[in-house]
């Protein structure tokens, strides 16, 4: 049985993603050990400085989504995570983002669990302001597709039909489950797939994590520090996902 | 006490009562552990739950996180390994909170 972590990473005109990428592998190495897997094109792929060993799948993207970002409208390259269940050559997948960054084991203990797929339901915004989660944005029980567990089963199997499903008749879905958001987002179709098919585990404590009006400032291998408004303030030992893309650009 | 300092008494003890809710998910979070396929909570729930079945018999069902059954055959190395969990976390959420204490005064 093989355990290993996929990514999705493309570059678009605003946002160095590779740059990310290249952070979260780090730390993947520190406190996974476990083999990675980066899908992306080849625009993305010749940016990326030397990583040893990674196995690379280059794919030609959709580039039709876009998302706000500090008050911009930006290219958002995020339809390929569909294709999750084709592009893992492992067993058991941590399917994560590349602004997710772990500093703690914690991953490898759920990933040693019986389950189809496991992903969180909850988040705890670091900066104690409740930034992250809007009010009345769908009548969806949400899931937060950022960190997906999954082992390849038939039911999984089903799940990712289904996500493809929904990707195709998007508009239709966010009309039906009353969807906020005109922009195609995973979160939504990944738990639309798991309310429609009644499948999937939640991971039983909230992801951390930082709005992206929060700025990061500086980081080590064990936690990372952020500032927003006049406070400072930091994170050791913590799994969090940061919503700033561009801390990793220097 | 003029405004300006209880604003600033306000604006440290919302940061300390954050670091604290921060330290305490950061806790929880690593308190999670897989035993025989299936995932538990080192916590006090558990370690009690475990410790008090141990007394009735050799090997017993308990539920996981997600309510499913797991099949515990060695008690007593399952306890072990709660309390471990839970005392490694227990220390370093300690640390953190003395440190606010600290901070307080």
């Amino acid at each position: 049985m093989t355990t290993g972590v996929l990514m999705y990473c493309f570059d678009t005109p605003e946002l160095n993603y590779h740059s990310l990428a290249e952070r979260c592998v780090e730390q993947i190495r520190k406190y996974l050990k476990l083999e990675i897997t980066i899908v992306t094109n080849l625009e993305t792929f010749k940016k990326f400085k030397p990583l040893g060993m990674i196995n690379y799948k280059l794919v030609e993207n959709s580039i039709t989504n876009t998302r706000p970002y500090r008050g911009k409208s930006v290219a958002w390259y995020n339809k390929e995570r569909a294709l999750a269940y084709e592009h893992s050559p492992y067993d058991t997948t941590i399917l994560m983002d590349c602004d997710y960054f772990v500093f703690s084991s914690t991953l490898l203990e759920l990933a040693n669990t019986k389950f189809d797929m496991m992903l969180h339901d909850r988040v705890h915004d670091l900066t104690g302001k409740d930034m992250i989660m809007g009010k009345d944005e769908s009548t969806l029980p949400l899931v937060w597709a950022t960190v997906t567990l999954f082992k390849k089963t038939e039911r999984t199997k089903a799940i990712f039909a289904m996500i493809n499903h929904v990707q195709e008749y998007y508009p239709h879905y966010r009309n039906l489950y009353r969807i906020r958001y005109t922009n195609y987002r995973n979160d939504y179709a990944f738990a639309i797939a798991l309310h429609q098919l009644n499948l999937g585990n939640r991971i039983p404590t909230p992801m951390a994590m930082l709005a992206d009006s929060v700025d990061v400032i500086g980081s080590d291998d064990d936690g990372i520090v952020f500032k927003y408004g006049n406070n400072v303030n930091f994170t050791s030992g913590q799994d969090v996902h940061v919503m700033d893309k561009e801390w990793c650009n220097g | 006490m003029d405004i300006g300092n209880i604003k600033k008494h306000s604006d440290r003890n919302f940061e300390v009562a954050q670091a604290k809710k921060n330290a305490l998910e950061k806790m929880r979070s690593r308190q999670l552990m897989a035993y025989n396929e299936r995932l538990f909570k080192a916590d006090a729930y558990t370690i009690n739950l475990v410790s008090t079945l141990r007394q009735h018999s050799k090997d017993f069902y308990v539920l996981d996180v997600n309510d499913n059954p797991c099949h515990v055959k060695d008690p007593n190395d399952f306890l072990n390994k709660l309390i471990e969990r839970n005392q490694e976390t227990l220390n370093s959420y300690q640390q953190l909170h003395h440190d606010l204490a600290k901070e307080r005064k």
